[in-house]
């Protein structure tokens, strides 16, 4: 376990003084200013646009520190090979590529938190203390959504170049909030066909499963067992991808 | 105490029989124990297998130093990252400090240095080291102080908070040599270690090397540089195409051949010698005579016959035979890289131009 601590100690370190990141971040506040300025053409809907569109900001955000970062993360490390100097110490592969999900995940929460505290507390200043609960749910659950495609991005990572890691993990998220519609749609096709879609709904990550942007809308907070549920789903998951990535980068010969 | 050196030029099947492990080897157990280790590489498009390493088959006694001799490709860094795990063997087996290697267990007490390393451009080193050193196990307090300590003791504690991106290749391989040195390992595995280093550096390397011998720390290092091997080595293993051509203690590899003989006369004329000393050779420089003998052991014969006929010996000198002549000697006839005579022109021709870059 200290293995994994410590390599994901080392990712995040590395991560967040990337120059990317702090433009990732630089973008999501400016994003999120434009929103405010542009609220009073919305018809009287200012308020519900400003949080709407600054939780649309942070999804983004948190995708694309995911897919910046996420998808080179271990391919950079094999091409320059720095990776020979962690797992020539007694630390296993296994260790490795789950420090390295923890450490994106961290860096990746650390932007979409750092950035939720601004939308809170504009969301607060805008809608008063009935925002705190469902604006904090929503930023959790958004969060939370990234570490599913951080898992997606360490695994094509280990396994491709990061151009087709990022094409990848964008694909799969672009896909996850329509992995319902997908198994209605499955129900209308014939046999094998529809058994196929229905198969790959459910190897699609369900993000709309973390999508509390309508009750956001409403200042509603969302039941606890969705929240259950969504962690769930989401640890599972995670697991799920980490352990196809370790049985796949097991056998891989580091040259 | 002697060590029986083997020369070899053949297959491993034979050389494994012919290697015989001397007194201590037996009594002491090896750091580093391989036998029949090997590895293929499979082209991913074509599927020909490609041999990087043959089956071969060395020991490594704790406390020494060791070298992994060789030219460009011939196989020495294939064969410190299988040790490592880092590359599976096709075939064989090896154990470090008596653990089967490539299990993360194995690689406890061990450091490494990779050839030319590369490491994370936004850490400093002493970030990196307490890194590296948390990896080792050791908790951050601890790992944090020994970092300290080792950018003084490889001269980099001018640039300990500076990131390394802004490095140069001499301070890489300074901050990879602390690290290799991070946890105190018994057993210390570095690939062409004085790569990138100017002369101070190198100086500064082999002194470390011999403090950390003394400390009895058992070194593997892999070089192409015969001087740095012969300085350090205590025994050596000289590989050829992924086949080990020779191996044993460097003393007894280098005196196990004729070595010649250097005789300076004050002549009192031309020296002729008689038929019995055919083949020595003569050269006059300023009033003197230079004559060399390629087999020492005639040198007396050739002295006495010297004093008889009335030259005058000022000087003697028993000629070592030099690692270079012995890696010449082994390497003859052999001018691709590597040394594979199984190599095609068009793969020699690549590897000469990799070589060049």
């Amino acid at each position: 376990m200290s293995a994994v601590l410590a390599v994901a100690r080392g990712t995040f370190r590395e991560a967040v003084r990337d120059r990317v990141l702090f433009l990732v971040v630089g973008f999501g506040v400016a994003a999120l200013a434009m929103s405010r300025v542009l609220s009073p053409i919305a018809l009287g809907e200012g308020d519900r646009v400003t949080i709407d569109l600054g939780l649309s900001t942070l999804g983004l955000l948190g995708i694309v520190i995911v897919a910046l970062v996420g998808t080179g993360l271990v391919h950079k490390e094999l091409e320059r090979r720095t990776i020979h100097v962690v797992l020539s110490r007694p630390v296993s592969r296994a260790s490795y590529l789950v420090g390295k999900w923890l450490g994106l995940s961290g860096t990746m929460a650390a932007a979409v938190f750092a950035m939720g505290i601004i939308l809170l507390a504009v969301a607060v200043w805008m809608r008063g203390p009935q925002a705190v609960g469902p604006v904090t749910q929503a930023v959790f659950l958004l969060a939370l959504s990234n570490t599913v495609l951080a898992a997606l991005a360490v695994l094509f990572s280990s396994l491709s170049t990061p151009v087709l890691s990022v094409v990848y993990t964008l694909g799969l998220y672009a896909t996850g909030f329509w992995t319902n519609d997908m198994r209605d749609f499955a129900q209308a096709m014939p046999g094998a066909l529809g058994s196929l879609v229905r198969g790959v709904s459910f190897v699609i990550p369900n993000l709309e499963l973390f999508n509390l942007r309508p009750q956001v809308a409403h200042m509603e907070t969302a039941p606890t067992i969705q929240i259950v549920l969504a962690i769930g789903y989401a640890l599972a998951y995670a697991a799920a991808v980490l352990a196809l990535a370790v049985v796949a980068f097991e056998r891989r010969e580091l040259k | 105490m002697t060590d029986r050196p083997t020369v070899l030029a053949m297959s491993m099947t034979e050389s494994a029989a012919i290697q015989q492990p001397g007194p201590r080897l037996e009594t002491s157990r090896p750091a580093v124990r391989v036998e029949g280790l090997g590895k293929d590489f499979r082209h991913p498009w074509t599927q020909r297998i490609k041999t990087a390493v043959h089956e071969i088959s060395f020991e490594v006694p704790e406390g020494g130093v060791f070298g992994l001799l060789g030219p460009n490709g011939a196989g020495k860094t294939t064969t410190l990252r299988m040790l490592l795990g880092l590359l599976p063997p096709t075939r064989g087996q090896a154990w470090l400090l008596g653990r089967p290697a490539g299990t993360p267990e194995s690689r406890q007490d061990i450091g490494f240095l990779p050839e030319n390393p590369y490491f994370y451009d936004h850490l400093s080193a002493l970030e990196f080291l307490e890194f590296s050193g948390e990896l080792a196990g050791m908790s951050r307090g601890p790992a944090r102080a020994q970092a300290k300590e080792l950018v003084e003791r490889v001269g980099l504690a001018h640039a300990a908070t500076t990131r390394m991106r802004k490095y140069s290749k001499g301070m890489l391989q300074r901050a990879g040599l602390a690290h290799a040195l991070m946890g105190r390992p018994r057993l210390l595995f570095l690939d062409e270690p004085m790569s990138g280093l100017d002369p101070i550096g190198r100086r500064e390397v082999v002194d470390l090397v011999r403090e950390l011998k003394a400390d009895g720390t058992t070194v593997v290092f892999s070089s192409h540089i015969l001087h740095d091997v012969e300085v350090l080595c205590d025994r050596v293993a000289i590989l050829r195409a992924g086949r080990i051509q020779a191996t044993g203690t460097l003393d007894a590899l280098l005196a196990g051949h004729s070595a010649g003989a250097e005789i300076i006369v004050r002549s009192i004329g031309p020296v002729a010698l008689p038929p019995e000393f055919l083949g020595v050779g003569i050269e006059a420089i300023a009033g003197r005579t230079r004559l060399t003998l390629s087999d020492a052991a005639r040198a007396s014969a050739l002295v006495a016959w010297l004093a008889s006929h009335g030259h005058e010996v000022i000087s003697l000198t028993p000629e070592r035979r030099s690692l270079e002549d012995l890696f010449m000697e082994l390497f003859q006839g052999a001018h691709e890289v590597g040394g594979d005579p199984e190599q095609t022109r068009v793969e020699r021709r690549k590897a000469d131009r990799r070589a060049r870059a």
